[in-house]
């Protein structure tokens, strides 16, 4: 059998899995093989390190008992190190440039066995990020400790993995009506990825953000909100549910450069001041006003440009971490002069967004006057909320139409009035004299 | 004088559905726009009144509809279509609520059975009917369920350009109403035109009412 294994790094990995598995079953649960055992006297031992090409150092030390209580224990050390030759190592153990390229590079081994699940990852934001060479973007090792992969530990509040590097955002679920439920045992409540899945994680910003996810569970909820609110469609399709389920959240209002031939958000637009950066601005920022807006609309639609660009508009949470600050439904707003009223926390922030790379928005500021600017009636011919962003300029015609239809009745009756009277002093003149 | 019936039961009933109708869409419209400034109904009380009755608008304005479109009444509603008729017919009742109102002269417009409006009046009645209110009447339904008539709203510039042509319409009969009501009562008395229009009777002098055409 050891004879065997010495030859499995020209095999592959597949193969060499099969039949360690089939010398595994051989051990009793928990118990480590003979040849495991022999790697486990050298990496075994605590302090043993490698340094790398970086500067930096990576442990090379295996507790042997933890990693015999994992699921991968039955594998043995050559499931997944089958490209070391136990004939020419040490000597001929290969040079890493860093800790992060050796995880990326073992990625594929984790692919060797766990294809549907890297092929999800593969098209997760997160992966996305990580071809971008963002340098904490999580790969498989990230979240699964390699010789500590416990089953069902990142399925647990205390030990999901995401926390590690969305702690703000975990503290905000573990006070929402979710993280309530989780941690009182009820399972039916979700954890970071009964949302937004384990490893095919999306943009929760990202087209209708994280609705359907929401009515996934919650499948009455349109017949719900149909009961009592009007125009309840159209408020789950501009709406984001945290708007309203977390209360006290700040809402922003995210207008998106939409492409309507390609029916998808349109690129950052080139040459204009307001879209320098590429990674955009904040919300707060004075960004565009509503002339630049119809200006830009208006460039980018000119005669001869065969792609129509539009501008979708949605309210949303400030922020994701305010987007997980969901209560019960029984604390959400349900009174509409919330919004619907002018100078509404809702409309005090704007936003523009546009496609980054890998699909991942920015957004860059917007003067909020763009929401009540009669220029705006074409430029954000999507988004309107009744009383939210009014045109003020139509209070003015409104004040001239009551000055119109009242006062000219008004004076037409004092004239009138006034005639009648100066007609009949005309009148008793006339007969005095 | 005498009595000519000059307004048929349904255009009455239709005119008066149409007239609390349209003044409490006004207002709950007012409502609606201005929760900031004006609280007298909640909100969604005054959404849910404002489509309830904007439906009976509609159903009305079909009943006026149907009515002309299949009696010999919609003669009152031909346009003048000769402008200089037209032009000189409404300089004369401008001139006459303008200035001969005022002295006393009496009205340049005769009435008869299908001669009912004067020229500024059909005019306006053209205006109102066969454009503002159904302008009004298309955005209204299409903001009701904006996600139900969404391609229809996205066709014509999205939820902005609509809610603009029915707020704009609006507008102009905030001031169309009272201008309308005030008109009424400058008949020989001042009830007279809203007494015509509960019995459908105007009177006229003996060598009125008779139609030039039949």
């Amino acid at each position: 059998m050891a004879g065997m294994r010495r030859r499995l790094s020209s095999i592959g990995a597949v193969v060499a899995i099969a039949l360690l598995a089939v010398a595994g079953m051989s051990a009793s649960a928990g118990t480590l093989s003979p040849g495991d055992q022999k790697c486990l006297a050298c990496h075994g031992s605590a302090g043993m390190v490698k340094p790398l090409g970086d500067g930096e150092a990576l442990s090379l030390h295996i507790p042997g008992d933890t990693f015999a209580k994992t699921v991968h224990y039955i594998l043995g050390c050559a499931g997944c190190h089958s490209d070391i030759d136990l004939a020419k190592h040490p000597a001929d153990a290969p040079s890493i440039a860093s800790k992060r390229a050796f995880s990326i590079a073992r990625t594929q081994v984790c692919a060797g066995c766990h294809s549907d699940i890297f092929s999800q990852w593969k098209h997760s934001v997160h992966a996305a990020l990580v071809a971008e060479g963002n340098p904490i973007a999580p790969i498989c090792t990230s979240c699964h400790s390699p010789h500590a992969v416990i089953k069902g530990a990142a399925e647990a509040m205390d030990t999901v993995p995401c926390k590690a590097c969305h702690g703000d955002i975990f503290t905000a679920y573990s006070g929402s009506v979710h993280g309530v439920l989780r941690s009182a045992g009820v399972t039916q409540a979700p954890l970071c990825f009964g949302c937004h899945g384990a490893h095919d994680v999306k943009v929760p910003t990202a087209d209708e953000g994280m609705k359907g996810v929401c009515l996934g569970c919650h499948k009455d909820a349109i017949a719900a909100h149909q009961a009592w609110l009007p125009n309840a469609q159209l408020h789950f399709e501009v709406v984001s549910c945290p708007v309203c389920h977390a209360p006290k959240a700040h809402r922003t209002v995210d207008l998106v450069l939409y492409n309507i031939t390609a029916h998808k958000d349109a690129s950052r637009p080139l040459g204009v001041p307001e879209f320098e950066s590429p990674t955009g601005t904040d919300a707060g920022h004075s960004g565009l006003d509503p002339a630049t807006l119809f200006n830009l609309l208006k460039s980018l639609n000119r005669p001869g440009v065969a792609s129509k660009t539009s501008i979708k508009g949605r309210l949303d949470v400030s922020t994701g971490v305010e987007a997980h600050q969901l209560m019960p439904a029984s604390a959400a707003i349900s009174d509409c002069t919330t919004c619907h009223r002018e100078g509404a926390n809702a409309f005090q922030s704007v936003t523009i967004s546009v496609a980054g790379p890998s699909g991942i928005p920015i957004r860059y500021g917007v003067n909020k006057n763009v929401l009540s600017s009669v220029i705006s009636i074409d430029s954000i011919g999507g988004f309107y909320a009744i009383g939210g962003t009014r045109i003020r300029f139509f209070d003015v015609l409104l004040v001239l139409a009551l000055l119109v239809g009242f006062g000219g009745p008004i004076l037409h009756l004092t004239v009138r009035w006034g005639y009648k009277r100066y007609h009949k002093r005309m009148q008793q003149d006339e007969k005095e004299r | 004088m005498r009595r000519i019936y000059v307004h048929q039961l349904p255009v009455r009933m239709w005119h008066w559905i149409n007239a609390v109708g349209c003044v409490l869409l006004v207002l709950t419209g007012i409502q609606i726009r201005y929760v900031d400034k004006i609280d007298v109904v909640p909100f969604r009380t005054a959404v849910i009144v404002h489509s309830w009755i904007g439906w009976v608008v509609v159903a009305n304005f079909f009943l006026w509809l149907l009515f002309y479109l299949f009696s010999d009444n919609i003669k009152v509603y031909h346009p003048e279509l000769n402008p200089v008729q037209l032009f000189r017919g409404s300089l004369r009742q401008a001139i006459y609520y303008g200035y001969g109102i005022f002295k006393g002269a009496p009205n340049p417009f005769h009435m008869s059975k299908y001669r009912k409006f004067n020229p500024l009046q059909s005019l306006t009645y053209q205006i109102v009917m066969l454009l503002l209110l159904p302008i009004q009447i298309v955005t209204g339904i299409l903001l009701w369920d904006l996600s139900r008539f969404s391609k229809v709203v996205a066709l014509l510039g999205g939820v902005r350009v609509v809610d603009t042509a029915h707020v704009l319409t609006f507008i102009v009969f905030v001031a169309y109403i009272p201008f309308h009501a005030y008109l009424a009562t400058l008949g020989r008395t001042t009830l007279e035109h809203y007494k015509a229009m509960f019995t459908g009777y105007e009177e006229v002098d003996d060598e009125e009412g008779v139609d030039e055409t039949g």
